[in-house]
C-alpha cells in the first residue's frame, strides 16, 4: 500500500494520453495543506474523454488502462497500489473550476496535481457533511486559506449563505 | 500535566500545525499508515469479502449552498 505509487500511476496514465487532466481532491488533496487525516480512498477528478465514435464520455478507458497494469475493480473504485481510487467527473461549476485551476505539487521529485486549498475548502462547504465541516475548520485554523481568494470562490458559486451559516455555527465565538 | 482547557486546546492546535507543516512525502506516508490502521480497526463484511474498504463519496453537487 503506497499512495505515492498510486499518484505515479495516475501521472503515467495522463502522460499516456488516457486522461487530459486530473486533480486530487478529498482528504488526500487536503493532506497537501493540512495535517493528515485517516481516509480510505483517493478522489481523483478528471476530464473524461469521449470514446472514439461516441459523444459519451466514460471512465471505461481509465479502468481498462489501469486493469491492464494490475489495477483491480472494486465496485465503482479501482484499486491501484493498494488504494481504492474513485475517478469523478467535474460535475458542477465549482468542481470544474477547481479542476481547471488545480496546482502542481512536488512530491519528492514527482509531480502531483491537486485542488487549491481554497477550492478544497469551498467544496467542503458545498458538500456540507460533518467531516467536510471539520475539514473546513481545519483549513481555517491552520491558516491555509487566502481569505480573499476563498471569498471570491464562494461568492462566484452561490455559497455565501452556506458560509454565513457555517460562520454562525462554528466561528461565532472565535476571538 | 495541566487541566487548563485553553492551554490544552492551544497545545493541540500547535501540534496539528506542526503536523500540517511536515513535508508532503512524510504526510503521504502517514496516510498509508493511517489507512492500514483504519483497515485493521474497521473490519466489515464487505472488507472481509473483498479485502478493501472505502468511503461513500461526497455529493459533489452542482447547486450551491444547501447541504441537505
Amino acid at each position: 500500500m503506497n499512495i505515492k505509487s498510486t499518484i505515479a500511476a495516475i501521472n503515467q496514465m495522463q502522460a499516456d494520453g488516457v486522461i487530459e487532466r486530473y486533480a486530487i481532491g478529498g482528504a488526500v488533496g487536503a493532506t497537501f495543506y493540512l495535517e493528515p487525516v485517516a481516509t480510505l480512498d483517493v478522489d481523483v477528478f478528471i476530464t473524461f474523454r469521449p470514446e472514439a465514435g461516441s459523444l459519451l464520455a466514460t471512465a471505461q478507458p481509465v479502468f481498462d488502462y489501469l486493469k491492464a497494469r494490475g489495477g483491480r475493480m472494486e465496485g465503482e473504485y479501482i484499486v491501484v497500489a493498494g488504494w481504492p481510487v474513485q475517478f469523478l467527473p467535474a460535475a458542477s461549476p465549482l468542481v470544474e473550476e477547481a479542476l481547471a485551476q488545480a496546482v502542481e505539487k512536488d512530491v519528492a521529485g514527482m509531480s502531483a496535481r491537486v485542488f487549491t486549498a481554497e477550492h478544497l475548502a469551498a467544496i467542503a462547504l458545498q458538500t456540507g457533511r460533518a467531516k467536510d465541516k471539520a475539514r473546513l475548520l481545519q483549513f481555517i485554523e491552520t491558516g491555509a486559506l487566502d481569505p480573499a481568494r476563498f471569498h471570491a470562490i464562494i461568492s462566484r458559486h452561490g455559497l455565501l449563505e452556506a458560509w454565513k451559516r457555517f460562520e454562525k455555527q462554528f466561528l461565532g465565538d472565535t476571538p | 500535566m495541566t487541566f487548563d482547557l485553553a492551554k490544552i486546546l492551544r497545545s493541540k492546535r500547535e501540534f496539528r500545525q506542526r503536523l500540517a507543516a511536515r513535508p508532503i512525502e512524510e504526510k503521504l506516508a502517514m496516510l498509508d499508515a493511517l489507512r492500514e490502521r483504519a483497515l485493521a480497526l474497521r473490519p466489515t463484511r464487505s472488507a472481509l469479502e473483498t479485502g478493501t474498504l472505502h468511503e461513500e463519496p461526497p455529493p459533489y453537487r452542482g447547486q450551491g449552498g444547501q447541504s441537505r
